[in-house]
């Protein structure tokens, strides 16, 4: 909850000046970035950068006539979807039994899948090849959906975890005596109560899926399997060099669903960011 | 229906005992409370009863049956918790009817017993409501309601008022105990406040320091305590004990003198309660430390020896602070207790 | 579910010490004491080991997809780092890799250009951030600026790096408003200098994930208990000293955890570098994650990426294990 704090003997203008500054910087490109995708191509590269340009959809028809955006598109989301399903569901029981649960080696087991986070892509990026290679999902959107569960599934899991611990004993308690087994208590009751927790870690989880790009990089190598986020690198129309107004409207169709999920979701932002330890 | 033993419970948290060899018979249908300070290991009996915590040691038995095995939700218990725990994300029927589909209830008596527990505490009008929509209060007696549609051998309630105003906690207490009149269930009831352990209880078991201190009905705790620490913990303002010799049948301490028993001898502690003591007279001597008018009944403390002894005065005695004044004891009504706290019995 | 229902109709076992002669409760509580509530098998007996093992059943499913993806690699590129790979061939050498990589020039400029490159740009979005945050978490328009600042970090990292090379390399845009302020005479070459191709890889990420860390940081700030500041101002304080000797002590766990995820992910800036600069100048602004994926990619050593990526792998391990391991546990109390 944003609290107004008085502001009494501070230097208001000294405030603007720097928040007003910070988001001219952050604004700024963007909006310039946009007009780069509503310009003809003559005008993206010019000798002296052309600021306000001639409105057109050039790109737009660039982007319907010359690259499979809609299977780009559905890459990207069959892609995502998936990963995140797939983490729900392994994620989870595995927070239930860190959170609620008291055994042997639960520290460890829990410090281990927190690890996995701190994992560089590019360590695991050549046995991962290797590994899809001789499966045979080289190129396929599957083998993207089982890396991108792969690589958020900590994250998720210790997003769920902390929401879970904030759940009351008590409500176990009483329906352990109302007669609820432990699954049914975990489908009940834990799951509903921990509910927006569970939407912001697919919300984070999704992002960071959209957003990956080395592994994407390695497996994908045609339409099969190209997502919005590799596709980008491939917007070079050979001689004619990188068709930038492509590229800008392309980021911004994607820009626009993060946009609107992170809103959703912005109470939870620094929570699920950092995993619970820093609760909003 | 049920009766409930508990033989020689013992619960051990790693090196921390928590509950030290209880034994404990309760009767079918009656309510018992389990009293004592935070701490005491009574709401950790409780759970045992209920099956969310194993005993360490000994044997708990419900209705005939060693359930030490059985897990809470095959026990035939229902509990009543402190904060109420109502499921948030149910609807308060739904909540009530939780426990009927848990025990595989069939579904077509579902309506009618929710709708009849529920005017048993008058949350009739509430039922498509959620928790978060109702009053504490409200929420009390949804729990309660909870509880009781399952019509179990035993009811358990651990602290369910205490989150309760003063004057809601009255009314629940009457309507509890009216409930377990009515459907004469066996009912565990845990609390530190003593009224309502008083008010409440058919018995009342005193614990502190994970051992029972006490078992008896009311009167006996109030009239008969068995150490100080009973002594102390009933009674509000609580009995006055004051530390002392006794010799040749009188009992001395700082500005107290007081004939006593002849058993009495030694150092012991005497119990007198605040009803029993009397303005005038010359069993004590000592300055007035402060006067309290409730209305009712004026709270007279008085400052003799050293010691704080509280008197419970005529409603319209007045008096300034560090006057004189002399209190006398009831002899019928006065207490001892030997130096380990035990009471010295046949002493009255 | 069946036999449930059955059992529940059934009739109570049948025992002479519990034997009532009372008459079924209707009128008194309307509640029938019809049906009980006991099976007629009776109850069931929890077995222990069932118990005891219950959460490690619930682990599992994802702790095994983890050993998966994490064991397996790791196993995998330790073998393969083993071997000199050329396409199909696989040719032992034992260590070879390891003491070829260790006298790699290559390998220890990309190592020096991470922690460089990685640790300005942290510093500064560290910076940053506490600063914008020191302003506007009191500020009544924070919802907005909160939005507006988080912008950045919502488009695609490959969107953000394509942004930056236009405005710096192919756009000339950044040359263009440098000249006009008169900073400089011509069209400047970023990829022409060491540190000038740095500098665009360090804007693009401050620019990018400055916003992580100011979420965070304000989260934190508004979580501050109130009444702390407040007494600090009837004691005469002003603002900024509030902020430095209160605010941010008590931010300090915050501030670890924040700084250590950012951390980590930077040290795996790889986005960036292949969007923008490809290495250039001279492998100046080649990351490690760029140098594996060179070696293994783009000249097909894949036992020698492999190596690398065992050695990347083991740092990794002692940052975890260090750092952390305590940030964690400071954020999570």
């Amino acid at each position: 909850m944003a609290k107004y704090r008085k502001t009494r003997g501070e230097s208001l203008l000294l405030r603007y000046i720097v928040l007003g500054g910070w988001a001219l910087v952050c604004l700024l490109p963007i909006l310039w970035f946009l007009s780069i995708g509503f310009r003809p191509r003559t005008e993206v590269i010019t000798p002296v950068p052309i600021y306000w340009p001639t409105w057109s959809l050039d790109a737009w028809h660039l982007l319907m006539s010359d690259w499979p955006i809609a299977q780009y598109l559905r890459n990207s989301v069959i892609a995502v979807a998936g990963s995140v399903i797939i983490d729900l569901i392994l994620a989870i029981p595995a927070a239930y039994a860190l959170s609620r649960y008291e055994f042997k080696g639960r520290e460890d087991i829990g410090f281990y899948i927190l690890s996995t986070r701190m994992m560089a892509p590019a360590i695991v990026a050549v046995p991962i090849f290797f590994l899809f290679k001789t499966m045979g999902l080289l190129d396929s959107v599957w083998a993207l959906m089982l890396i991108y569960a792969a690589i958020n599934l900590s994250l998720v899991t210790w997003i769920i975890r902390s929401y879970m611990l904030d759940i009351p004993k008590e409500l176990e308690d009483a329906a352990r005596t109302d007669g609820a087994g432990d699954l049914r208590i975990l489908w009940e009751i834990i799951i509903p109560a921990c509910l927006p927790g569970i939407i912001t870690a697919a919300v984070i989880a999704a992002i960071f899926a959209i957003n990956e790009f080395l592994f994407t990089l390695l497996i994908a190598s045609t339409a099969n399997a190209y997502t919005m986020s590799v596709a980008l690198a491939n917007f070079t129309g050979g001689s004619d060099g990188i068709i930038y107004n492509a590229i800008a409207l392309v980021s911004f169709i994607a820009f626009v669903p993060i946009l609107i999920l992170v809103i959703l979701i912005q109470k939870h932002l620094s929570r699920g960011l950092t995993m619970g330890a820093v609760k909003g | 229906m049920a009766s409930i033993q508990l033989q020689n419970i013992v619960k051990r948290y790693g090196g921390f005992v928590g509950v030290q060899d209880i034994s404990l018979d309760i009767a079918d249908e009656e309510f018992l409370v389990l009293l004592g300070p935070s701490g005491c290991g009574k709401t950790t009996t409780m759970r045992m009863i209920a099956g969310l915590e194993e005993p360490t040691a000994g044997e708990i038995v419900i209705g005939g049956e060693v359930v030490n095995d059985i897990d809470a939700r095959d026990r035939d218990v229902a509990m009543v918790f402190q904060g109420y725990a109502l499921y948030p994300n149910m609807s308060i029927y739904e909540n009530i009817r939780f426990p009927l589909r848990m025990r595989g209830i069939p579904a077509s008596e579902h309506d009618g017993r929710i709708r009849k527990a529920a005017d048993m505490v008058e949350l009739g009008a509430f039922l498509d409501r959620k928790p978060a929509a109702l009053s504490g209060g409200q929420r009390q007696r949804a729990a309660l309601a909870r509880a009781v549609v399952r019509q179990p051998q035993v009811f358990l309630m651990d602290e369910p008022l205490s989150n309760l105003d003063a004057k809601l906690r009255q009314s629940m207490r009457v309507q509890i105990k009216h409930m377990q009149r009515q459907l004469k269930v066996t009912t565990v009831y845990v609390t530190h406040d003593q009224i309502e352990a008083m008010t409440l209880a058919d018995r009342i078991v005193i614990m502190n320091k994970g051992a029972i201190q006490q078992v008896g009905t009311p009167d006996e705790i109030y009239s008969d305590p068995a150490n100080t620490f009973v002594a102390g913990f009933i009674g509000s303002p609580p009995m006055n004990l004051i530390d002392g010799v006794a010799r040749d049948g009188r009992f001395t301490a700082d500005g107290i003198s007081v004939p006593c028993p002849p058993q009495v001898f030694g150092k012991v502690t005497l119990g007198v309660r605040p009803e029993d003591c009397h303005v005038g007279g010359e069993h004590v001597q000592g300055l007035v430390y402060g006067v309290e008018p409730t209305g009712d009944v004026t709270y007279l403390t008085v400052l003799a020896g050293g010691k704080k002894l509280e008197v419970k005065a005529a409603r319209d005695y007045r008096s300034d602070i560090d006057v004189p004044i002399g209190i006398s004891l009831d002899p019928a009504h006065l207490y001892f207790f030997d130096e380990t706290g035990k009471r010295i019995r046949g002493a009255r | 579910m069946l036999r449930r229902v059955f059992m529940s109709v059934a009739e109570k076992p049948c025992r002479s010490d519990q034997m009532t002669t009372k008459a079924p409760l209707v009128s008194a509580a309307g509640v029938a004491k019809a049906t009980p509530n006991r099976r007629n098998t009776g109850p069931r007996r929890r077995s222990p080991a069932l118990r005891k093992a219950f959460p490690y059943l619930l682990l599992a499913p994802a702790m095994a997809y983890l050993l998966v993806i994490t064991l397996y690699p790791g196993l995998f590129a330790i073998y393969q780092s083993l071997f000199v790979v050329k396409f199909l061939t696989w040719e032992w050498t034992g260590l070879g890799n390891y003491s070829a990589i260790l006298q790699d020039r290559e390998f220890w400029a990309a190592l020096g250009n991470t922690a460089i490159i990685g640790g300005i740009s942290l510093t500064l979005q560290t910076a940053i951030a506490l600063t914008i945050a020191y302003f506007a978490y009191r500020d009544p328009f924070i919802r907005g600026w909160r939005i507006v600042y988080l912008m950045p970090m919502l488009f695609m990292p490959s969107a953000v790096a394509f942004i930056w090379k236009l405005a710096f390399n192919d756009g000339r845009v950044i040359s263009n408003l440098l000249m006009s302020v008169g900073l400089v005479d011509g069209n400047v070459d970023w990829l022409g200098n060491v540190w000038l191709a740095r500098m665009t890889l360090i804007v693009a990420d401050v620019w990018q994930w400055t916003p992580f860390l100011f979420i965070i940081f304000v989260a934190a700030l508004q979580g501050q208990d109130q009444e702390i500041e407040e007494a600090a101002r009837l004691d005469g304080a002003s603002w900024p000293s509030i902020f430095w000797n209160i605010s941010l002590p008590m931010m300090r766990p915050v501030i670890v955890v924040a700084v250590t995820l950012r951390g980590i992910d930077i040290t795996t800036m790889f986005t960036n570098v292949f969007v923008m600069t490809q290495g250039t100048p001279g492998g100046a602004t080649e990351t490690m994650s760029y140098f594996i994926y060179r070696q293994g990619f783009r000249m097909f050593n894949f036992g020698y990426a492999s190596a690398a990526s065992v050695l990347m792998l083991i740092l990794t391990i002692i940052i975890a294990q260090t750092v952390v391991k305590r940030a964690f546990h400071s954020g999570k109390k």
